[in-house]
């Protein structure tokens, strides 16, 4: 479904944010994404709909090449590929059904769309989504006025109504509580399995990663380091994914430099041992409900 | 003055042995730097300055004298620098305070400020200007109410009328081209930098030419009202008056609107007039109304002032009575003072649909 072949993404800065990936994810899986912060995580996810172009390889979306520079191609594969934000990015002064007609807007002409006027099917897939994330009731409330899980499932419900194929997150939890973390991250489970949805998402805590995905990608300074299914996915390999930039950035911090390739060619004995309990730490952390 | 708190910490500091650190004190050698620089201004002002008063010090045998406004430059200096030295202001601060007193100086000089304003008292006790403050405080309101405009059959109250029927033409018009501008001016929501340069840039000259010069433009081009045209050069005025508020206060609250949601539009595959449309005019919809009323209350005042280029409304009516005045202040004074009440009401008005809206 979603095709990287040597995907190459360079900042305008110089940076590069994700080097020579190349990977493969099929229809209707249910992929997460792990990694320390500044991984390359939201470069990867972004690329895949064009928010942050790609500068070398291919990247293919269902039968269609995302091309970053064609901006009406872009518009078409974007209508088909959903994404979801940390900060929900609802547009607080409008009702929650405008909101998620905003995911109509790809389907819409641009007329309906500047006085407002919507088409009674594009209202009638908008109830239809809210109402598959259960907050149909609140269909003309002002967005802002809803708690963060609420938010965050009006952006889903925004995502549902583009009726896509891929839905890209971009850590959708990190802002709610572990309980309503769950709820939504289980939602969206539900929904992605009954609709054969394909959907990527990034996140931070392991564990929810491990309860609720098929397969599991691990990425360490703009490259792919782990990938497999989610029972691959054993405390030892995390902490692989997560160890060495860790202990390398410790070391640099206490050096005061910016060295830290020998170290992760070669991480020392101290490395591993002072890394390890701080990983185990992070996955000891289970949901309190 | 001896509070709880105070006594424990006065306890608690004395039992560590502790002294607070003190601000550090500035150096002495960078404020006789600005002392020499206060004087050397003193030279500039003495030699710049054409009254002829002069300061007597006696000190003993000799007598020192100075230029008196110049002087009294230097002393205000002085002191400044004085203080700023107490208070451990830093050289850099001390510096730009320096700079202020020596501009406003400067400037005010070269005005004659200090002269004229001391010229103002007799100007007031002297001339007619008691009868003038009779004549604005009994104004004639049975001239506002009941007469109408000298050689037509239009009443006084008419004018007002179209007064602010131009003011909410040009304020709706207006404020509408104003939106469109800022939102093709901000980088944020326009189709690309240089269509939003451009459109900055036009609308940096639209802003440059004051509402009387644009009334000046209009009834030149279109003619004014003794064609009868008077209400829309007035109008076509205040719009371009009005564009160049609107356009450039909206833009630069569009510039700082949260980028969030115009990503998620974006990502949705929305298209640059749905986004804007979407994500951007609701998140400065707020802010638009407000400027909105704001631009309606400058209209009607502006329109006072426009009077005076020959264009309608009550403005003209002003400016021919401001004409005639040697016959008697009492109908200028009834305008003014209905002037400032509509203001009022307009103000007041505002201040309501902005509690109703917002
Ligand atoms: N617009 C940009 N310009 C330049 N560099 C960027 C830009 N956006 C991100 N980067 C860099 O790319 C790297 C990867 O960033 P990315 O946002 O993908 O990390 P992440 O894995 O999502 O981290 P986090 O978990 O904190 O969200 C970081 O080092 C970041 O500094
Ligand atoms: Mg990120």
């Amino acid at each position: 479904m979603i095709k990287f072949e040597n995907v190459d993404v360079v900042y305008p800065n110089g940076y590069k944010g994700l080097s020579d990936i190349s990977l493969e994810i099929n229809q209707g899986e249910f992929v997460a994404i792990i990694g320390l912060s500044g991984a390359g995580k939201s470069t990867l996810i972004r690329a895949v709909n064009g928010l942050v172009p790609y500068t070398n390889g291919t990247l293919t979306v269902g039968e269609t090449v995302v091309d970053p520079k064609n901006k009406s191609k872009l518009r078409k594969l974007r209508s088909k590929v959903g994404m979801i934000f940390q900060q929900f990015n609802n547009v607080g002064r409008i009702s929650v059904l405008n909101n998620v007609l905003i995911g109509r807007s790809a389907f819409t002409p641009t007329w309906r769309s500047l006085i407002g006027w919507y088409g009674s099917q594009d209202k009638e897939v908008a109830f239809q989504s809210l109402e598959r994330v259960g907050i149909v009731e609140k269909a003309y409330n002002r967005a802002a006025a809803l708690s963060g899980g609420q938010q965050q499932r009006v952006a889903i419900a925004r995502v549902l109504a583009q009726d896509p194929e891929v839905i890209l997150a971009d850590e959708p939890v990190a802002s709610l509580d572990p309980p309503t973390a769950r709820k939504v991250l289980g939602d969206l489970r539900t929904i992605q399995r009954d609709l054969g949805i394909t959907c990527v998402v990034n996140m931070h805590h392991l564990d929810l990663a491990r309860d609720y995905a098929d397969r599991i990608i691990g990425m360490r300074n703009g490259e792919v380091v782990f990938d497999g299914p989610t029972q691959e996915a054993t405390d030892s390999v995390i902490a692989e994914v997560y160890q060495r930039p860790l202990s390398a950035d410790e070391i640099r911090q206490a050096r005061g430099d910016g060295r830290l390739g020998e170290h992760i060619e070669n991480p020392t004995e101290a490395d591993l041992t002072q890394a390890v309990p701080a990983v185990e730490d992070g996955i000891e952390r289970k949901d309190t409900v | 003055m001896s509070t709880a708190v105070s006594k424990r910490s006065v306890a608690a500091a004395s039992a560590q042995g502790q002294s607070r650190p003190r601000p550090p004190s500035p150096k002495v050698p960078p404020y006789l730097g600005l002392a020499f620089l206060a004087l050397v201004a003193f030279g500039l002002f003495c030699w710049t300055w054409e009254g002829d008063a002069v300061l007597f010090f006696p000190l003993g045998d000799v007598v020192l004298w100075a230029p008196r406004d110049p002087l009294i430059g230097l002393i205000i200096m002085v002191m400044a620098l004085l203080i700023c030295f107490k208070l451990r202001i830093s050289p850099m601060g001390a510096f730009g305070g320096l700079a202020l007193i020596a501009i406003t100086y400067w400037a005010g000089s070269n005005i004659h400020f200090i002269d004229r304003i001391a010229e103002v008292p007799g100007r007031l006790t002297g001339g007619n200007t008691r009868q003038q403050l009779l004549g604005y405080f009994n104004p004639d309101w049975s001239y506002l109410f009941l007469h109408n405009v000298a050689g037509t059959s239009r009443p006084i109250w008419g004018e007002w009328l179209i007064t602010l029927c131009m003011a909410v033409v040009a304020t709706i018009i207006g404020c509408f081209i104003g939106l469109l501008l800022a939102m093709l001016a901000s980088p944020v929501s326009s189709l690309n930098k240089g269509t939003s340069q451009t459109i900055k840039a036009i609308n940096s000259v639209v802003r440059s030419i004051p509402d009387v010069a644009w009334a000046l433009l209009f009834a030149a081009f279109i003619g004014g009202t003794a064609y009868g045209l008077g209400a829309l050069a007035a109008v076509l005025a205040l719009i371009m008056f009005n564009i160049g508020i609107v356009a450039k206060l909206l833009s630069e609250s569009i510039d700082a609107i949260q980028p969030g949601p115009l990503e998620a539009a974006d990502a949705a595959g929305a298209n640059l007039i749905q986004r804007d449309r979407v994500a951007v005019l609701p998140a400065v919809m707020p802010s638009f109304i407000s400027y909105s009323l704001y631009v309606f209350e400058l209209n009607i005042r502006a329109s006072a002032a426009l009077g005076v280029v020959g264009v309608a409304g009550i403005g003209g009516e002003l400016s021919r009575q401001i004409g005639r005045m040697s016959q008697g202040y009492e109908n200028v004074g009834a305008i003014l003072w209905a002037l400032v009440f509509v203001v009022l009401l307009v103000d007041l008005l505002s201040l309501w649909i902005r509690r109703k809206l917002l």
